[in-house]
């Protein structure tokens, strides 16, 4: 902020108009390398079609302003509803794959750049330039260049204070968690698409607002100034200045433009350099120079923290509200993966306020059965229900929304997140709250933030994590880890939680705590699901106990018939108990 | 007729590259986006050979395949092997590639430079249509290198334990495969063929320092098409994008030419994902 009030003044302060040029021209690079950011830094995905809709915002503008509509903020909403309709179209079929293909479909918007120019010669002067734009007006009133100025830094500041604003909220998490693992966001109830083509329309805002002051600035554009040279200093910009990081492109975009000024042999070595900067930032720090400054920061809060000191708390403070379960019926199910039949005809049902138990030895379909519950694999036969609504068939984000939240067997948990806020992730689908309303900070945006992080604190001290809530939640030890994947799933007011081998690697004392919380969410009436080797536990735990073997039922009763079950005994218990041996050992070494 | 084989010509030079981008895929899960810069250099390498120093052509195809696999593996090195975030070797690789445009900038500059094929450059009649000896060798050194491509897959010890590597590292690490070192030789072997088959390319497309943005993603297009991972499909991908470009670009306008070739890869990318000649597999935990 107070670099942008320096900026505003600076013309004021005898700055020469070649200065301030590249100021503006900075200042419009950082526009687009932060819709880029948007996308390869906190979505993930590598998107180069930026230039493309930074030409449709300046052929927008250029064009409205020849046909007589010369008010700039008239311009600047038309310019960015196109760039954003670019977006759309590249970005729906582009995201259908992810990774590579968006990366492809948005870097051929580039080439394509020159070429429908040409095809509207008539309107856009194809390769010759698009002349006769008329000098912008505000309010009626022309423009003077020190205004013109102005109202470059205002936009500037704007976009980038909408964009802090999306970044620090839920939708900002929501978009980390993404990036790292699109099977925990759609857990958590997060449209992996819909999200990642959210932020790559928003890319296309300021790339869009970026041309509507470009082509005013010259009042002349040609595809020249869209080339595919043009979108890698894009891109070498954002790498440059820490694509995950908000004001990263500033000074990114500083650099690039700057440096492309100076060097006088820029023309020739541009590419090389260009070249080295993307092969070097990506090979050694993948955070850019913000990336640098930003760890440093969280050296030093680290070191703070770990002089505090961290213990764990009993749980007993927290207290669990009633909660509505619901019944989740799975009848007769049946899943095969090529030739190998990982579950046939495997029916079981979890009632609310119990905790039902699915036991096994390696390769017997627990966790195939719990995919198929939360809707990563498809059913062959059979149905899933949670109360009346069928579930199966639904892609694993509704299924999350519809009420039935998880653990990962391996702990999922986001890199560069707090414990709190990788909890608050949880919650992104219980209460909603648009992007708008985050970039605004309406009253209900900050109720909710208010609520995500009251429900943190509390599902926090439920697992006994209270006192980590500002720890680098990947930096928690595995019984931490499985610990923070619960509260994550508690935390979204679930109906049914499913857990996946949730009491490996945790010692005696997590145990408990554990054990203590299942009890008691059972007692306040969640469904519980829990998939487990540790025969003690589940004997100790469970209310219902399914015992699958080769992809099927083997049987199927209470804890004591179970135990007393001669098949289970003869053929399975031996089985269990090395298994068992083998975990607490395991859990010993961790 | 003569649109046909054009089309037909420039599509094999497309497939070629995506040959290239499925080796790499196949032994590494990544993608070379660097893939056509190296046919770049290998034109322009073959241009050096046969026009300024005025060697035989089998020499030049052989040196060329040298420098280029020798480059390729210094990519390896310098762009892939350090890299561990799986998201920046698309920002590594795309490094790499400007930096081969670049260099090829720098020395050659922007213009173009003929190519001479080595087997004339006359212009015979085949079929009904004017044809350049180049375009008919193209089409058939790039269906016998997807059959011998294949067959080595197949039938080799190497290429068996090039699809294992493929299907799951692990296993196949634990089989005693040594999969850095084959990921390794993979990547250096689409070098080696990007060279050796600038003797092809080079005639065809002019060695010019631009044209690895347009092979990247027309050799992607082809990819999509025909499957991530099948080489046959490359054919079938060559084929249709070479058409549809020398079509549209005959009978509506030079401006199409690449438009035509973008609503497909939408077409195809809403369509069938996956590619056309490709089964789906399913996404696990």
């Amino acid at each position: 902020m107070g670099v942008g009030v320096v900026l505003l003044f600076m013309p004021f302060l005898g700055m020469s108009y070649g200065m301030t040029r590249q100021v503006m021209l900075s200042l419009m690079l950082a526009l687009i390398v932060s819709g880029l950011n948007l996308n390869l830094g906190y979505a993930g995905e590598l998107a180069m079609g930026h230039i493309a809709m930074y030409a449709a915002g300046a052929y927008t503008a250029g064009l409205i302003s020849k046909a007589g509509v010369t008010e700039i903020w008239i311009q600047l909403l038309a310019g960015a509803l196109v760039a954003l309709g670019v977006g759309l179209i590249s970005g729906i079929p582009g995201l259908r794959l992810g990774g590579w293909s968006l990366a492809m479909t948005s870097f051929f918007l580039i080439l394509l750049v020159p070429d429908i120019l040409s095809i509207f010669k008539e309107s856009t002067g194809g390769r010759n330039g698009l002349t006769g734009i008329v000098p912008p007006t505000l309010f009626g009133q022309l423009m003077s260049e020190k205004q013109y100025y102005l109202l470059v830094v205002v936009v500037t500041i704007v976009w980038f204070a909408c964009m802090r604003n999306i970044v620090v909220s839920r939708h900002g998490t929501a978009l980390r968690v993404l990036k790292q693992s699109p099977v925990l966001a759609s857990s958590v109830g997060i449209s992996v698409f819909r999200m990642k083509l959210t932020a790559y329309a928003l890319g296309s805002l300021p790339a869009g607002l970026a041309g509507v002051l470009f082509a005013n600035l010259d009042m002349y554009i040609s595809p020249e100034a869209f080339t595919f040279t043009v979108a890698m200093t894009v891109l070498a910009a954002s790498v440059f200045g820490g694509s995950a990081s908000i004001y990263g492109a500033l000074i990114g975009a500083a650099v690039l433009q700057f440096g492309m000024n100076q060097a006088t042999n820029f023309q020739e070595y541009g590419l090389i350099i260009t070249g080295l900067f993307l092969l070097s930032g990506g090979v050694l720090f993948s955070g850019g120079i913000a990336g640098l400054g930003q760890n440093l920061v969280r050296k030093l809060d680290k070191l703070a923290r770990e002089r505090v000191g961290s213990q764990l708390v009993p749980a007993a403070t927290a207290e669990v509200a009633p909660i509505q379960g619901a019944r989740l019926m799975v009848e007769s199910i049946s899943k095969s993966f090529g030739g190998n039949q990982a579950l046939s005809q495997v029916s079981v049902e979890a009632k609310p306020g119990a905790v039902t138990a699915i036991i096994g030895p390696n390769g017997s379909g627990k966790t195939t059965l719990l995919n198929m519950i939360s809707g990563y694999y498809s059913t062959d036969e059979g149905s899933i229900a949670l109360d009346t609504e069928e579930i199966h068939g639904l892609s694993s984000y509704r299924v999350a929304r519809a009420g039935v939240s998880r653990t990962f067997q391996t702990p999922n948990i986001p890199e560069k997140l707090s414990v709190i806020e990788a909890v608050e992730a949880g919650r992104y689908a219980t209460e909603r709250v648009s992007i708008l309303q985050a970039i605004l900070r309406t009253p209900k945006f900050k109720r909710i933030r208010r609520e995500d992080r009251l429900e943190a604190e509390r599902v926090l001290n439920l697992v006994g994590l209270g006192e980590q809530r500002d720890s680098d939640a990947d930096a928690l030890p595995l019984g931490n880890r499985r610990l923070l994947e619960v509260a994550r799933s508690l935390i979204g007011a679930p109906k049914v939680i499913l857990l996946d081998e949730v009491a490996s690697g945790l010692d005696e004392d997590e145990l408990d705590v554990l054990a203590d919380l299942v009890n008691r969410l059972r007692d306040a009436g969640l469904t519980v699901v829990i998939v487990e080797h540790n025969f003690q536990l589940v004997l100790r735990l469970a209310d219902e106990i399914y015992v699958l073997a080769q992809g099927t039922v083997m049987a199927h009763g209470t804890p004591a018939e179970i135990e007393r079950n001669p098949r289970v005994m003869e053929e399975y218990l031996g089985v269990i108990n090395d298994a068992d041996g083998s975990n607490l050992i395991g859990a010993g070494n961790d | 007729m003569t649109i046909i084989w054009s089309g037909m010509a420039i599509g094999a030079v497309y497939a070629l590259v995506a040959i290239g981008y499925n080796i790499v895929f196949l032994s590494q899960k990544t993608f070379n986006f660097a893939q056509a810069s190296l046919m770049m250099l290998g034109a322009f390498i073959t241009y050096l050979g046969i026009v300024v120093l005025g060697l035989h052509w089998w020499l030049v195809g052989i040196g060329a395949a040298i420098i280029i696999g020798a480059i390729a593996a210094l990519e390896e090195r310098i762009a892939i092997r350090p890299v561990k975030d799986m998201h920046n070797l698309l920002v590594t690789t795309l490094g790499a590639s400007i930096i081969l445009q670049g260099v090829a900038q720098l020395i050659w500059g922007g213009e173009p430079y003929r190519v001479p094929f080595f087997a004339g450059d006359g212009v015979v009649e085949v079929l009904g249509g004017n044809v350049y000896p180049v375009e008919i060798a193209l089409v058939l050194v790039v269906i016998l290198l997807v059959v011998a491509l294949t067959q080595f897959a197949k039938h080799s010890l190497v290429g068996i334990a090039l699809m294992g590597m493929s299907e799951n590292r692990e296993a196949a690490q634990l089989r005693g495969v040594d999969v850095r070192r084959f990921a390794f030789l993979a990547f250096a072997f689409t070098g080696v063929l990007a060279g050796a088959m600038g003797l092809f390319v080079g005639p065809k497309t002019y060695a010019v320092a631009t044209l690895g943005a347009s092979l990247a993603l027309k050799g992607f297009v082809v990819l999509a098409i025909g499957g991530f991972g099948s080489l046959s499909g490359t054919l079938a991908g060559g084929l249709i994008v070479g058409l549809a470009e020398a079509l549209a670009s005959r009978y509506i306008g030079a401006d199409f030419a690449n438009l035509s070739v973008f609503i497909i890869l939408v077409v195809i990318l809403m369509a069938k994902p996956t590619g056309l000649f490709t089964r789906r597999k399913e996404r696990t935990v």
